[in-house]
């Protein structure tokens, strides 16, 4: 399906950061802020208003002719077909990529839909691919779970390795009465880590340097579900306190993920990381993950005092693990559970599924269902999370509305760009983006 | 010139570039001799976003208001706002040490140099710092402390800052046209300057300038500046909203707000329609007025509600005796004051430049107070320092002298 690995030059890689809906846009905004130099960012929706909120990289609307600019009220395969029917735009995007990462929140329509999609391109132009995918809380009910489920598994099957986040992590984590928007900005600074933490560890020169042939070697063809960790530290016991800080974030679950990694790449960047330190960050971390390759790197930047320890880990033996999932789609007992883009629900929104995804056959049969929902309904959520997608939902109800009437009278839609405020900072007031229609943050339905 | 003084204020709007020119003669008396504009079309949200657009229509305003005032601009007094403005009040205490305990002007000096020493982000910087009260010993508004009887003397002042990088920009721009900035003042405050009274700062009001691409606010009460505010929310948004909401370009937005628009809804108008036929690219396109009415109202009374929040917090609201004034192109929709004045709960009237004198529609139309209150904010300060005409930026500022009494 895919052809081999660009040939290695001189030069740096040309990285791609693709945002895909609602959740890789926002990601991809932030990213494009601090990324390193030379990682080009693009932000994808089939949804106008999460575009217009886009200052820092280039946007492009799926499905200009449908669901044209309104966004998919969660139906991933209306998604599906718009990305299918901007495919020759898509494979512009990522023709030249030597990376390509794919940012997306899962559950959704237009994230799980799409995402698998473009990875598929993205392999076939002969880039590495890489996903970031976010799953949702368990609170969001288990259609919207299983909807994740189907899509982080249909994104592993292409994509290279794919870099996983349940945002239900951080409520663990976390105490409970946590914010919605709070648990928010910490998964997604967790997935922001992520991605910077390997483009610079490609990008910023280094003294051991980890070149963009050793992540390869790491991550190609492994279709692994795995994980990326980014850990400060500074002062006299900073070596101490960053193996603390890896150990206690939510994707190392207690040391479990490093136990079952099949590789490892450990990158320091700081002003002065010394032998010692490094020796005494692998050699703990080697110990606790005795199975592993690792790969060890160093760049000598970084801010003032701080040691940044950059951990990647992808999981091993998923090789095998990726024909078994094909196969379990075949014997799958639903009609349209083959079709690329729709999933086998499980019945469990668990976390727990997400990192069992394909290796346990038997689960996929407890579910049944012959298509995937594509919203969560109130009932089955928790009373705590219930009003937050409530009022998300008030938020989309128009937007649904509209879709279906433009879709019965077909009228010529213009587009309304983010044209006006394009390269202005937003205007984001008490964390409500005030350059989006008062109207529509109201819920108001035209009619 | 004898005894007279030309002196140029200069906004760099969202929509327009405006230049005001004055003469100033007699040491107060403002008149204003000349105006320039250009439509903007390098700034949003009231800062500079496209340096070489903005270049030109800022040079184009200026040779205007040059050809129209018969004058050559060699400096101006320059506006800032934008969304990284802040405004906020400050506290300055000072011991008085002298055996006798009587305050002397140094005294006042260093209480004032206490209120100057805030803890500012990195890379803000300061752009005014108006001196409101003196206390002494607690006791509440003093005037003039010097001479009095005290242990403890305190100045509270209000602070304006902004953005080091994003206040230089206009700054750089202007220089770039080989003009001097003899100094930069917020726009807030300009305007106020421009359409209060003395009495509306004594009873109490507030401005609301409503630009393209800000909103800016200052209050006032007992005389002296109490509170300002910059939100990035302006016209355009409105402009914004009808081109989503009602599926026209933005252009023809533009022009159904300024012909249809109301900040009111008019139950009447639910169904009926506007023709948009005129327009070659939508041929019989009808747009409901309902619907423009519903989206512009809301927006606007948000943009009130969220400056009313804010007063709120100030605890200022019941210092506003003399209500609420409105000036910018904003004020110009009709029924705005009616929705001003819903939302405040308090009398509501359009601002007109009345504390100057000369070109009539540099005083009437609402959207030209920020510049010429930016020549009264320049005539006080070339009062304050007489003999700097074409001072630069290195003014030291009397602005006590503008914004308090
Ligand atoms: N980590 C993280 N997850 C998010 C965020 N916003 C939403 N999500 C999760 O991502 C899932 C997908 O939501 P969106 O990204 O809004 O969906 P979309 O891809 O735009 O899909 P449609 O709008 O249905 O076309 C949600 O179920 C949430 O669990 C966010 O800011 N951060
Ligand atoms: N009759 C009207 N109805 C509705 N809006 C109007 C009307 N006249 C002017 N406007 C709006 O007023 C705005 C222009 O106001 P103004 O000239 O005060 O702004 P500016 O000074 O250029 O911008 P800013 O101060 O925000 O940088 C525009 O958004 C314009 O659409
Ligand atoms: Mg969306
Ligand atoms: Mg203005």
């Amino acid at each position: 399906m895919s052809k081999p690995g660009k040939k290695p030059t001189t030069a740096n890689p040309t990285i791609r950061l693709i945002g895909l809906g609602e959740t890789g846009v926002k990601l991809v905004e932030t990213l494009a802020m601090i990324a390193p130099e030379g990682v080009v960012a693009h932000s994808l929706d089939t949804d106008n208003r999460s575009l217009s909120r886009c200052h820092q990289s280039r946007t492009f609307l799926l499905g200009q002719a449908i669901p044209c600019g309104l966004g998919t009220g969660g139906d991933s395969a209306l998604a599906r077909a718009a990305v299918e029917s901007d495919s020759d735009e898509l494979a512009g995007i990522v023709d030249d990529a030597d990376l390509v990462f794919i940012v997306a929140g899962m559950g959704g329509g237009t994230g799980t839909g799409a995402a698998p999609f473009l990875a598929n391109l993205a392999k076939q132009a002969g880039a590495l691919v890489v996903g970031v995918a976010a799953t949702p809380f368990d609170c969001e009910g288990i259609q919207r779970c299983n909807q994740a489920i189907g899509g982080l598994r249909d994104l592993k099957q292409v994509a290279d390795a794919v870099f996983h986040f349940p945002n239900q992590d951080v409520i663990q984590l976390a105490d409970a009465d946590l914010g919605l928007h709070r648990a928010l900005d910490i998964a997604n600074r967790h997935l922001c880590e992520a991605v910077l933490g390997v483009s610079r560890m490609l990008l910023e020169p280094g003294m051991l340097n980890v070149s963009f042939a050793d992540l390869q070697s790491l991550l190609r063809d492994r279709h692994s579900l795995g994980a990326v960790v980014h850990v400060e530290a500074t002062g006299d016991d900073r070596t101490d306190d960053a193996m603390e800080k890896l150990l206690s974030h939510p994707a190392i679950r207690g040391g479990e993920t490093l136990k079952e990694a099949g590789s490892l790449l450990v990158n320091f960047s700081g002003a002065e990381v010394t032998m010692a330190e490094m020796n005494a960050v692998t050699s703990a971390i080697g110990d606790r993950a005795s199975a592993a390759r690792l790969v060890v790197g160093a760049s000598g930047h970084g801010s003032g005092e701080t040691l940044q320890l950059t951990v990647v880990i992808a999981h091993a033996g998923k090789l095998a693990e990726s024909e078994q999932d094909d196969a379990s789609l075949k014997t799958s007992p639903s009609s349209q559970a083959s079709a690329p883009g729709y999933s086998d629900p499980f019945t469990s929104p668990r976390a727990d599924s997400y990192l069992d995804l394909g290796s346990e056959p038997g689960s996929s049969n407890r579910g049944g269902f012959a298509y995937t929902p594509p919203a969560p309904t109130a009932d089955a959520l928790s009373p705590e999370c219930r009003n937050d997608l409530i009022q998300e939902a008030a938020k989309e109800e128009p937007n649904r509305a509209k879709r279906r009437k433009i879709v019965q009278e077909m009228l010529p839609l213009e587009i309304v760009s983010k044209g006006r405020f394009e390269n202005s900072e937003p205007t984001i007031h008490k964390g409500e983006d005030l350059d989006q229609p008062t109207y529509i943050r109201r819920g108001v339905i035209l009619n | 010139m004898n005894g007279s003084q030309i002196i140029v204020g200069l906004e760099i709007g969202t929509s327009k570039v405006c230049v005001a020119v004055g003469e100033v003669s007699g040491g107060q008396a403002v008149n204003i001799i000349g105006l320039g504009q250009a439509k903007s079309r390098g700034v949003r949200k009231g800062e500079i976003i496209d340096v070489a657009l903005a270049e030109e229509d800022v040079r184009n305003a200026i040779v205007e208001a040059e050809q129209v005032a018969d004058v050559e601009i060699r400096s101006v007094f320059l506006g800032v706002t934008g969304s990284h403005i802040r405004g906020f009040n400050n506290t300055g205490v000072h011991p008085v040490v002298s055996a006798d305990r009587e305050i002397t002007g140094d005294d006042i000096q260093d209480v004032i140099k206490n209120a100057k020493a805030i803890n500012l982000p990195t890379d803000h910087s300061v752009v005014h710092v108006i001196r409101q009260h003196f206390r002494v010993d607690g006791q509440d508004g003093v005037l003039n402390p010097e001479g009095m009887l005290g242990a403890k003397i305190e100045v509270d002042v209000h602070v304006v800052s902004g953005r080091y990088n994003r206040l230089q920009n206009p700054i750089r721009l202007v220089n770039g046209l080989h003009l001097e900035v003899d100094d930069i003042a917020s726009s807030a405050l300009a305007t106020s300057l421009a359409i209060l009274g003395t009495e509306q700062k004594e009873l109490g009001t507030l401005v609301i300038d409503l630009g393209a691409g800000v909103t800016e606010y200052a209050v006032y009460s007992a005389g002296v500046i109490k509170h300002t505010g910059v939100l990035a929310v302006g016209g355009d948004h409105v402009s914004n909203d009808l081109a989503y909401g009602l599926k026209v370009p933005l252009a023809r937005a533009e022009q159904i707000k300024i012909e249809h628009g109301s900040a009111l809804i008019d139950p009447g108008a639910r169904d009926r329609k506007i023709d948009l036929s005129d327009d070659s690219l939508i041929p019989g396109r009808r747009v409901n007025l309902g619907h423009l009415q519903k989206i512009m109202s809301m927006r606007l009374q948000e943009t009130f509600e969220l400056i009313a929040k804010d007063i709120g917090q100030a605890g200022l609201i019941e210092y506003l005796r003399a209500g609420v004034v409105l000036s910018g192109g904003g004020a110009r929709i009709p029924h705005i004051t009616k929705l001003a004045r819903d939302v405040f709960n308090l009398p509501v009237a359009i601002g007109r430049s009345s504390t100057v004198s000369g070109v009539k529609n540099a005083l009437d139309e609402p959207e030209f107070a920020t510049s010429v209150g930016l020549i009264k904010f320049g005539a006080f300060q070339a009062q304050a320092a007489p003999r700097r005409a074409g001072f630069g930026r290195v003014i030291r500022r009397q602005v006590a002298a503008l914004f308090g009494r």
